[in-house]
């Protein structure tokens, strides 16, 4: 068994114990890390796919802006561990509906898999570098890229002139 | 190229000058010159004459169609600015920062009016929109504004997202981003192109305010600062029909057939709940905001029609609506009781000024001698050109008369009722400038060939 997979195996575990924790526990304050423990441990198995790029956006984008926003909603609503809402009877049945159907979809698109022959291209590929995005970042997107910097400024502009006191 | 860098830079400019100059005349002196300087530009580049060597990949086309459109548009904001910048201080403290948003707006506006790529026509859409909802938004203390802003913002960031789902599936249709490898005349439409082709109309149709995607307009217009929303409604939203009708011109008119139906029942529709409802407003400020969609519905028809009688008519179409528009708002701003009886009696005090709006509305209501007779005649040309939708004609042309009651009545509470119509103060320069573009209005009603002949040499 080589590294690859041993750290395989490792970031599975972590994920699924860390994602079964994010359903399990009372305090929503803890399912929220537990939810952060996860996107580390998937973008670790992107690290093995060769797709950095992916690793650092799922990163970036999940565990540090979307988690942290949801962070302190549940901060602002101060919810307490014992004072779970009573959930809907009805809301419980749309839940497992939808939950079902999840997993019909997966079922179905997982079902002619041919798991034997189908082994993980780890470290092999380049797609996913992001050697390779810079280049062509700099070198066919270069307009667009430079573009939006004029995006990005009026909407520093922008937020300025809304949120500057009068 | 040239105009796309120089209003680039010139909104980075207009910000420091908002630290740095303590008048804002001088505020104002540096944004027009800045403008001037870009309109030169910009001209200078229709005759081959290239400020930067840029390696664009392919991303944008500089032609003359968007070059022409390019000078137009900021011909308009050059006169917008002479008309209503004094307006502007009114609306709030950030006065160089409007004018930073105006210019960002202007890069915007090159971008969509000359794209030839997915990528560069959604960050053109979304130059124009972002500092639109600030502009719409500006007048802080007002709860009108405000809810207009969030509104605007709001729904505009829906149909952004729908664009964007539109340029994915596109994309996953074609391979690629370039607007001219989208379809050939063989291609036989799959569901991945019809789809992407739907979003994106029905976002482009959001942006244009047709029917039934309108329903942020008369809100938004009426919420917005007027000076801004004489802005909006006129120079922006030609430049988002241009990026319409190129997106469609290039990308989808080989397979006109399967989407003409679409878009002559989107323009009916535009035509017919923009005029009707226009007529039972009582405030000018928000029939105009209607007359805007009812206008979108006239400039739909280069869409339905996609030649190239439509590709001049849309030229003069908005040249004429944005000169008209502008002209109407910058008088309109200047009024203290925006509905239709705060106009009454306004000939008695304002002789001139009644005049050159009379000019206006006539151009509007498309009545012969006027630009905007002509800009609706091209319009329907363009369609009996393109033949099949004889049913559409006949109807817009109704349409069109029903416009002249609403416009109409503006006219007559000016001449015809007495009243007390209160005016802020005008200066005599105002005067001269909006005399010049009523001047302009019937000019180009008279000898339209002024702006073609430039136009192809």
């Amino acid at each position: 068994m080589g590294i690859t997979q041993i750290l395989f195996w490792i970031l599975s575990v972590m994920a699924l114990f860390s994602a079964l924790m994010v359903i399990t526990s009372k305090n929503p304050m803890h399912s929220v890390i537990w939810l952060i423990i996860v996107f580390f441990a998937i973008s670790g198995h992107y690290l093995l796919l060769n797709a950095q790029f992916l690793a650092i956006v799922n990163i970036i984008v999940y565990a540090g802006a979307i988690m942290v926003l949801f962070l302190y909603v549940l901060m602002l609503m101060d919810l307490k561990k014992e004072t779970e809402p009573a959930k809907n009877r009805w809301l419980k049945v749309a839940g497992a509906m939808a939950g079902g159907s999840l997993l019909l979809v997966l079922v179905a698109a997982l079902r002619k898999v041919d798991i034997e022959n189908g082994i993980a291209e780890t470290r092999t590929g380049d797609i996913g570098l992001i050697e390779n995005l810079g280049t062509a970042l700099f070198t066919e997107y270069v307009v667009p890229f430079e573009i939006s910097s004029i995006l990005f400024l009026s909407a520093m502009v922008g937020a300025v002139v809304i949120g500057k006191k009068e | 190229m040239n105009a796309l860098i120089i209003s680039a830079i010139m909104g980075v400019v207009m910000m420091f000058s908002g630290v740095l100059l303590r008048q804002r005349s001088a505020v104002l002196a540096v944004a027009l010159s800045g403008l001037f300087v870009s309109i030169v530009l910009n001209i200078m580049e229709m005759y081959g004459f290239h400020l930067f060597k840029v390696n664009l990949n392919g991303m944008m086309h500089f032609d003359r169609f968007s070059l022409f459109f390019n000078t137009v548009a900021m011909g308009c904001t050059f006169i917008f600015l002479l008309l209503s910048a004094k307006e502007m201080e009114k609306v709030g403290l950030n006065y160089a920062d409007y004018f930073a948003l105006i210019f960002f707006i202007l890069s915007g506006i090159i971008l969509s009016s000359s794209f030839s790529s997915l990528l560069i026509l959604f960050l053109g859409i979304e130059i124009i929109s972002i500092p639109l909802y600030i502009l719409t938004g500006s007048d802080k203390k007002n709860l009108k504004s405000n809810e207009a802003s969030l509104k605007y913002f709001l729904l505009g960031a829906f149909s952004t997202g729908l664009m964007l789902m539109g340029i994915t599936l596109i994309y996953g249709h074609s391979g690629s981003f370039a607007i001219d490898l989208v379809t050939t005349p063989e291609t036989k439409p799959g569901i991945l192109l019809i789809a992407g082709l739907l979003l994106l109309m029905f976002s482009m149709a959001f942006k244009v305010s047709a029917a039934p995607f309108h329903f942020w307009t008369p809100d938004v217009y009426d919420g917005a600062p007027t000076v801004f929303t004489s802005f909006m409604a006129t120079i922006v939203k030609a430049a988002v029909f241009i990026a319409f009708i190129r997106l469609f011109y290039h990308a989808f008119g080989d397979i006109h057939e399967t989407w003409k139906y679409l878009v002559a029942v989107i323009t009916a529709l535009t035509l017919f709940i923009g005029n009707i409802t226009a007529v039972f407003q009582q405030s000018v400020k928000r029939m105009l905001a209607y007359s805007s969609i009812a206008q979108a519905g006239f400039m739909l028809m280069a869409i339905l029609a996609l030649n190239s009688v439509a590709s001049e008519g849309i030229l003069l179409y908005t040249t004429a609506y944005c000169l008209s528009t502008i002209g109407l708002f910058a008088i309109l701003v200047k009024m203290k009781d925006y509905t239709f009886e705060g106009f009454n009696g306004f000939a008695k005090h304002q002789p001139l000024l009644a005049a050159t709006a009379v000019i206006f509305l006539l151009s509007l209501a498309g009545i012969p001698l006027t630009a905007g007779f002509l800009a609706k005649f091209y319009m329907i040309n363009a369609v009996i050109t393109r033949g099949g939708f004889l049913w559409l004609v006949i109807f817009a042309v109704l349409m069109a008369a029903v416009s002249v009651y609403y416009y109409f009545r503006v006219i007559q509470a000016m001449y015809f009722k007495d009243g007390d119509a209160q005016l802020i103060e005008v200066s005599p320069a105002f005067k001269w400038a909006i005399s010049l573009v009523a001047a302009l209005v019937i000019l180009l009603g008279v000898y339209p060939q002024l702006l073609f002949s430039w136009y192809y040499f």
